[in-house]
């Protein structure tokens, strides 16, 4: 460990980093002591029920519930000025100028046909 | 036309006679005998157009393709609910199915209609078995919620549909759609001509769905049960596209004005919806999605009023309706597996489900509108009338093509490819049924690329 040089252009890994090892404090080392003991508790509940061989359903994994009904139901949405906004010119506007496109062309085309300079540019049958 | 719908009837006493150890091989067995005699409707024999007729009921080259795809539905609905049903009593199972068979009934009738007010009748009359599948059957408590918002939808859209009907009996004198195209034009003012035009299409558009009124399709087709999700998406949709394709011949010529605003949602909602798909985290959501799409083009289709389109949606419609039910029912697999809709549950299942994940690769190629395949055809006959109408309408339908095979891409790749997650791969294996099912969704769809000429409608 001590010995141990980094590359000239990379950096020390945080599991090499000294200070992760030294000089800590005991309140430090006794948080991280808990965080460990929790993650085992996990970690120990999970492998039981995964290695179970009498289990027939799935692990119920309450973060993936959780996420699932935030993503579901959305009653994040407020209607501020920014959401209308995105909300009108995603929703609204486009709908306004594809009318006026889609109209002008046609109209375009019917001036065309009725002074009878359309030149018909495929043999479709439609 | 009553060789089929005699023993649909009949299926009601089969249901209730049966003992119980036979009630899912004898009902399976016998729509199967109704869905093989209904091939029969597809030998034209008439060059009028109308065969099989009698006085209330026939079919013609447009009733036909839908009208087999109903009746090939009922058996593959009954396979479907047999796994999730079977637990329960004995008399509710055969309630089950005789919703079913009722809901089947009402839809030979309505597709089968000569007369616009009896289409009218069982269009309506559809709505009722289906409310109660979704509302007693569905898994969460969203369900009363979407039962509502299904049924309110549609209601609404409706009621002006049969103020204007009985408008036209007044003025025409009948309704029956042999004449019906060679009657006056109605005489009104022309708002009160707009309002009618409005009200006979306004329907359809919330039935089909159209972009702006769809909000109870997800809703409904995410709380139904499989049975009811598929019959959902198969036929219900299509009754809305069907009723529009009646409609338009008589609603010239305002509809060249009229229709730009529907037209306009309706390819809009193909971009929307599409880029909606891509960030559910429910599958059947994503599906439910993606028919809202689908069906947009078709009421593109519908609106601009060419051969072309009227040819594109029909073959749209029963391509779709096939492949938009075998997704469901791969969905229904995860789901009864698994008790969730969530994709990132259950993904990486190819490891686990090798057989499977060529049906979930085939029915999602389906989707995406991958050549051969009829789902192709109908959208490139869409996708060219409309440029037709107006190259502006290339960039919306190419950038929803784009879109729509991303998020079929999506929906493959999370739920097939990838690590398997490990307290999954104890998931039961997949029954014959389930296999029998998907491949009796997916063969059609393969053997209409070798014969489309039977879903062209009016331009064979």
């Amino acid at each position: 460990m001590a010995t141990y040089k980094e590359a000239p252009l990379a950096t020390r890994p945080k599991t090499l980093d000294p200070a992760e090892y030294f000089n800590l404090s005991p309140d430090h080392r006794r948080a991280e002591e808990k965080r460990a003991a929790l993650r085992a508790q996990l970690k120990r509940q999970y492998l039981q029920q995964l290695n179970n061989p009498h289990r027939k359903e799935l692990i119920e994994d309450p973060a993936l519930t959780r996420w699932t009904y935030a993503r579901t139901n959305n009653n994040y949405f407020r209607p501020t000025a920014k959401t209308s906004l995105i909300g009108g010119l995603f929703g609204v506007l486009p709908l306004f100028v594809f009318y006026v496109v889609f109209k002008t062309d046609r109209d375009k085309r019917e001036a065309k046909i009725k002074a009878g300079t359309y030149q018909r540019p495929y043999k479709l049958s439609t | 036309m009553l060789k089929v719908l005699i023993p649909t009837i009949m299926l009601f006493p089969t249901i209730w006679l049966t003992s119980p150890k036979w009630l899912w091989t004898t009902t399976t067995a016998h729509s199967l005998l109704i869905a093989l005699t209904s091939l029969t409707w597809l030998k034209w024999t008439s060059e009028t157009g109308w065969t099989s007729a009698n006085t209330y009921l026939a079919t013609d080259p447009l009733s036909t393709p839908l009208l087999v795809l109903t009746c090939w539905l009922l058996p593959l609905m009954i396979l479907a609910s047999q796994n999730h049903i079977n637990p329960g009593p004995i008399s509710r199972q055969r309630t089950y199915i005789m919703l079913l068979t009722s809901l089947q009934t009402f839809l030979i009738m309505a597709f089968g209609a000569t007369e616009i007010i009896m289409f009218y009748i069982m269009f309506e009359a559809t709505l009722i078995p289906t409310l109660i599948i979704i509302t007693r059957w569905g898994n969460q408590t969203e369900r009363l919620n979407a039962g509502a918002y299904f049924l309110f939808y549609t209601l609404a859209g409706s009621l002006p549909l049969l103020v204007a009907l009985l408008l036209l009996q007044q003025s025409a004198g009948t309704l029956s759609m042999l004449v019906l195209q060679y009657s006056q034009p109605l005489q009104l003012n022309p708002w009160g001509h707009t309002i009618w035009w409005a009200g006979c299409l306004i329907a359809f558009l919330v039935k089909m769905p159209l972009y702006g009124v769809h909000l109870w399709l997800p809703k409904a087709h995410v709380e139904a049960p499989v049975a009811g999700s598929m019959v959902l998406a198969a036929v219900l949709l299509k009754l809305g596209g069907y009723g529009m394709m009646r409609m338009m011949v008589m609603l010239d010529p305002l509809s060249k004005e009229l229709a730009y605003p529907f037209i306009i949602l309706a390819l809009w909602g193909i971009i929307m919806t599409g880029s909606i798909c891509l960030r559910q985290t429910d599958l059947k959501s994503l599906i439910a999605y993606s028919s809202v799409g689908h069906m947009g083009l078709v009421a593109g289709g519908i609106l601009i009023q060419t051969p072309w389109g009227f040819s594109g949606a029909i073959i749209l419609m029963i391509a779709h309706g096939l492949a938009s039910s075998a997704l469901f029912c791969l969905a229904n697999t995860t789901y009864e597996r698994t008790h969730s809709r969530t994709m990132v549950l259950a993904r990486g299942l190819q490891v686990i489900f090798p057989l499977t994940a060529v049906w979930w690769f085939t029915a999602n190629l389906a989707n995406l509108a991958l050549p051969p395949l009829p789902n192709l055809m109908g959208e490139l006959m869409i996708i060219t009338t409309l440029f037709s109408w107006s190259p502006w309408t290339i960039l919306l339908t190419g950038l929803g093509t784009l879109i729509t095979a991303s998020y079929s891409l999506y929906m493959f790749l999370m739920s097939q490819r990838g690590p398997t997650p490990n307290h999954i791969t104890g998931l039961q294996p997949f029954h014959t049924r389930e296999h029998l099912l998907i491949t009796l969704h997916l063969i059609p769809i393969i053997l209409l690329v070798t014969k489309p000429e039977l879903m062209w409608g009016w331009c064979y």
